[in-house]
């Protein structure tokens, strides 16, 4: 299923709503690049509350999208990761060292907006 | 026979430590009961049934014998009658030839009952000898059948009594770890508390012993409380963590990188001299982790994240303590 992405000033907001297939992940890889350009956004915003299951491969594409979307001028913030979802994670050795994340949306916005401003150091 | 709260804790006990029909038929491999042994055993069953009386009052006199610990099996009147009369019921039991789940039933009991008197193993195995070389002492003083018959029967008779030691020692074994269990409980339950201590900002202290099963706990804990109270900073203490090694530190790792994947930062304290130092000579990468020395620093820290700023009054309601 297609992955709505919001634009919300200059961030991109894409909520992710059901478990997605790899197709899925890479189309929506895709479309986020793309449209990170298009619409010269300066933040973007993977919300995945909704997911029960983070795998490699949908890790290791996220992080491919942050790491684009970063190329093009863009930071990216993951939100709603949720705690059976972060210990399955950390369990498999998936950490998402190098993406920032944020509690919910309204976090990560606001985690967005400081990084945006330059005025956010990280705490390590 | 049986008063009903004791037979249904026996029942409990039969299930907590596997007493299965198949359990009950590896003991009787192992001391290598076969068909043959209850026949001979059979030969026995007069003598032990004329001379139960004895034979029990052996291992009750032997228990006499050693002041110091039967008391609380001997000194009390009903403890000791139950027990005697459960001793007896069991030699009988003993010749019978059925050994299944009744009889380890029964054994059980008498376990139990030993176990609340805290009869230490070692004067169990003692009397319980007493009584054996007695029953073994009649057996060959017996004109009929021959000696060699009788030590034979006996010999089988042995065999039945080691199947029984081993279930008494069990029940001993694991009545005296009940109660570790239940401590090991009591601490984990008590000791993961998640407080927040200002908006956002959580509070974790570690005290104990961190096994693989508690770190479990304090994260799964520590996620559902960053989630609930929509918290941005954890500061997680350790001073009460007498000693962390390698394995210990993986779980504080696991634990931090959850938490940031949920978009909390934690902050560890409290890492003593002699546990710094232990890690740095294990060679433990720690880097990752956000370090202050002490509580009071990870919490100025943390507050520092959030943005707060601790001022003093001009008005304290308290004064302070004057120093001299």
């Amino acid at each position: 299923m297609a992955v709505p992405i919001l634009k919300q000033g200059d961030f991109l907001i894409a909520s992710i709503q059901a478990a997605l297939s790899d197709h899925d992940l890479v189309q929506l890889r895709d479309e986020l690049s793309e449209r990170v350009g298009r619409w010269r956004c300066r933040g973007l915003v993977i919300d995945v509350t909704a997911l029960d299951v983070l795998d490699s491969f949908a890790t290791r594409t996220v992080r491919g999208i942050a790491q684009t979307a970063k190329l093009r001028g863009a930071e990216t913030v993951i939100v709603g990761i949720q705690p059976d979802v972060a210990f399955t994670m950390v369990q498999l050795g998936l950490t998402f060292d190098d993406v920032e994340t944020a509690l919910d949306l309204e976090e990560g916005l606001a985690l967005l907006r400081r990084i945006v401003r330059g005025s956010f150091r990280r705490a390590h | 026979m049986a008063d009903p709260v004791q037979s249904d804790s026996v029942h409990a006990l039969i299930k907590e430590m596997g007493l299965t029909e198949a359990n009950i038929e590896r003991r009787k491999r192992i001391v290598a009961l076969e068909a043959p042994d209850l026949k001979r055993i059979a030969t026995l069953g007069d003598l032990i049934a004329g001379n139960v009386d004895e034979f029990t009052a052996t291992f009750f006199d032997h228990l006499a014998k050693l002041e110091e610990e039967p008391r609380a099996l001997l000194g009390s009147r009903a403890l000791a009658d139950k027990a005697r009369r459960l001793k007896r019921d069991h030699l009988l039991a003993m010749a019978r030839g059925e050994y299944g789940s009744k009889y380890v039933e029964q054994r059980l009991e008498l376990g139990l009952l030993y176990s609340k008197a805290g009869l230490d193993p070692r004067v169990f195995l003692g009397a319980f000898h007493q009584l054996l070389k007695n029953v073994g002492n009649r057996a060959m003083a017996r004109s009929q059948p021959p000696p060699l018959e009788s030590f034979e029967a006996f010999m089988s008779l042995k065999k039945v009594a080691f199947f029984d030691i081993g279930l008494i020692v069990d029940v001993l074994v694991f009545e005296r770890e009940r109660v570790i269990r239940q401590q090991q409980e009591a601490i984990r339950e008590l000791s993961t508390p998640v407080l927040q201590i200002r908006e956002r900002l959580l509070l974790l202290p570690i005290i104990g012993v961190i096994d693989t099963h508690r770190a479990r706990l304090i994260t799964e804990n520590l996620l559902r409380c960053i989630r609930d109270n929509r918290a941005k900073v954890v500061v997680m203490d350790v001073t009460g963590v007498a000693t962390i090694d390698s394995k210990v530190a993986n779980h504080l790792l696991q634990t931090v990188a959850a938490a940031r994947l949920m978009g909390a930062v934690v902050i560890v304290t409290g890492l003593s001299s002699d546990v710094a130092q232990s890690l740095v000579a294990l060679g433990i990468e720690l880097g990752k982790l956000n370090t202050v020395g002490d509580l009071q620093g990870g919490l100025e820290e943390a507050e520092r994240l959030l943005g707060f700023r601790m001022a003093a009054t001009d008005a304290p309601a308290m004064s302070a303590p004057k120093e001299n």
